[in-house]
């Protein structure tokens, strides 16, 4: 009798403990989830909506960006600072190396390995702003107008979710409305100036590109990049994550645009030309900025690449969110302790204080030493993305603990510190190897 | 507890509400890591599997252990 009762406690006791795993875990996870924001997906709760981003305060002295090829900027420094045909000298150097590694096949240099980033990098390679898939102008779909149908008018909420969702089937991860900011437009790109003019319909000259007044809205995307090939940075696979992201970026707001413009509006599609797309990303609650000076989401981290789309199409506007990014920056520095070249900045609290031409001054930020990073770009194959890989925030989406740690984060500064620690006691951020990209059965996309 | 050829008593002991707390916690924590340890051989982590595999056997054989410990107890007091 004495083992019955036994039995029957230990029962008691499984029971309970099923009902808790069955109903506390999934309410947890529904908990950690919460319910639908404006980033165009659902979102957890610990994701708050705030009225002004958590940094980039900024001051009279922003203004806009040159539009500057970053390359040619850095072409100008090193010429400057080690004379005339550095440059040349040092891509030359890159060139003579990474043919070294792909004959002694040395891991993530190989030939193989070389061409899938090339591969990757392909459509964003072909593309120019104003032309083929980035048109200003409708490229092929047909307008309301030849379709005899008016134009399709919704209520401001109903047009930004259905933006929303045409988005995200065309490879958004996140996606937010923000309002247009003229001092985030490139002063110019492709030797031409950028100006708004009151006219309705965009245009390229022979002289400008000319967005119309009427263009309140930018549609603000981030792409999430392959974690699987972007743990493997800094290597040709890790490009091939950059320039995959970027492919992807444009196919997305190409295919928006189109669809915009079938709408009965007009729509300029942009990747990283045009203009900044950092601030319309903060601006529209995508995410936060952070010590990378790059964008960190809740869900993808900074492993992402971002576009946006222009537009006169009235739609309502997102907030920025607030997930304690800006408080857990100050104690990580992961990705500054990370990054091979120190670009990266070890201050403690975020600064006016700019590094270098590459810097827009006038708003608060972490500011890197871009020379250095691309330095050391040219010791590697055509990028590292290091940082994007170690910071805590780039986590897969398949473990809930992941979601629990950034939760905690969230509400909880104090326990910044510890999961630091814990980050790099679960070996997360360390580059895997990069053949055994290639070993696996069916290299599949792993994303958040 | 009572016993005889004909019938038998089944006692049954009424927990402090904090054991169940303590139940359910472990619960908790058990399935989490257990899901972790899953998910980040998904995700290419091993070692953060490995930590969680052995956070996973540590719950389950301290769990074990106290249960059982529990159990002599009682068994004395009885």
């Amino acid at each position: 009798m004495e083992s019955e009762g036994k039995q029957t406690g230990r029962r008691a006791l499984l029971t309970a403990a099923g009902l808790i795993a069955a109903g506390g875990v999934p309410a947890a996870v529904a908990l950690l989830e919460g319910t639908s924001t404006g980033s165009g997906r659902k979102r957890a709760r610990w994701v708050k909506s705030v009225d002004h981003p958590t940094l980039g305060d900024k001051t009279a002295e922003f203004r806009r960006f040159s539009g500057d090829n970053i390359f040619e900027i850095y072409k100008q420094l090193i010429t400057a600072r080690e004379g005339e045909g550095s440059f040349e000298a040092e891509q030359a150097a890159k060139a003579k190396r990474l043919a070294g590694w792909m004959r002694d096949r040395k891991p993530g240099f190989r030939l193989p390995d070389h061409q899938l980033s090339e591969g990757a990098w392909t459509l964003m390679k072909s593309i120019k702003p104003g032309e083929g898939l980035l048109s200003w102008t409708r490229v092929a779909v047909n307008t309301p107008a030849e379709l005899g149908v008016a134009r399709h008018t919704a209520s401001q909420e109903e047009m930004a979710e259905t933006v929303k969702a045409a988005a995200r089937l065309y490879g958004a991860g996140l996606v937010g409305i923000a309002p247009m900011n003229e001092s985030y437009v490139n002063l110019r790109q492709a030797k031409k100036d950028i100006v708004f003019e009151s006219v309705e319909v965009p245009a390229v000259t022979e002289t400008k590109f000319v967005i119309p007044r009427t263009m309140k809205w930018v549609v603000a995307i981030a792409i999430p990049m392959d974690l699987d090939l972007l743990s493997r940075a800094p290597t040709s696979l890790g490009d091939a994550a950059t320039g995959l992201g970027y492919s992807h970026s444009a196919f997305t707001v190409a295919s928006l645009a189109e669809f915009i413009r079938g709408l009965g509006y007009q729509a300029i599609p942009s990747v990283n030309d045009t203009a900044l797309s950092v601030p319309f990303a903060v601006e529209s609650g995508i995410g936060e900025l952070s010590r990378l000076n790059k964008l960190v989401t809740p869900e993808f981290g900074p492993a992402v690449r971002l576009c946006k789309v222009f537009t006169d199409l009235p739609m309502a506007c997102d907030k920025p969110v607030d997930f304690g990014l800006v408080e857990f920056c100050k104690k990580c520095k992961k990705c500054a302790e990370s990054c091979p070249s120190g670009a990266l900045s070890f201050d403690d609290e975020p600064s006016f204080k700019t590094r270098g031409p590459w810097s827009n001054p006038g708003h608060k930020a972490w500011f890197e030493d871009s020379y250095l990073c691309f330095q050391h770009w040219q010791q590697v194959d055509n990028g590292c993305g290091i940082c994007l890989a170690s910071c805590p925030y780039t986590k897969a989406a398949q473990a809930w603990v992941h979601d629990v740690v950034k939760a905690t984060a969230s509400v909880a500064p104090a326990a910044d510190g510890l999961i630091r620690i814990m980050d790099n006691a679960f070996g997360y951020g360390r580059q895997h190897d990069p053949e055994q990209w290639w070993a696996k059965d069916a290299p599949t996309r792993v994303r958040g | 507890m009572a016993n005889d050829a004909n019938s038998f008593t089944i006692t049954i002991r009424k927990r402090p509400w904090w054991f169940w707390v303590v139940v359910g916690f472990w619960t908790l924590l058990e399935v989490l890591f257990l899901q972790t340890a899953l998910a980040s051989a998904r995700e290419s982590e091993y070692r953060a599997a490995a930590i969680s595999w052995t956070v996973v056997g540590v719950l389950a054989a301290g769990g074990v252990l106290i249960w059982f410990l529990q159990g002599r107890s009682r068994t004395r007091a009885d």
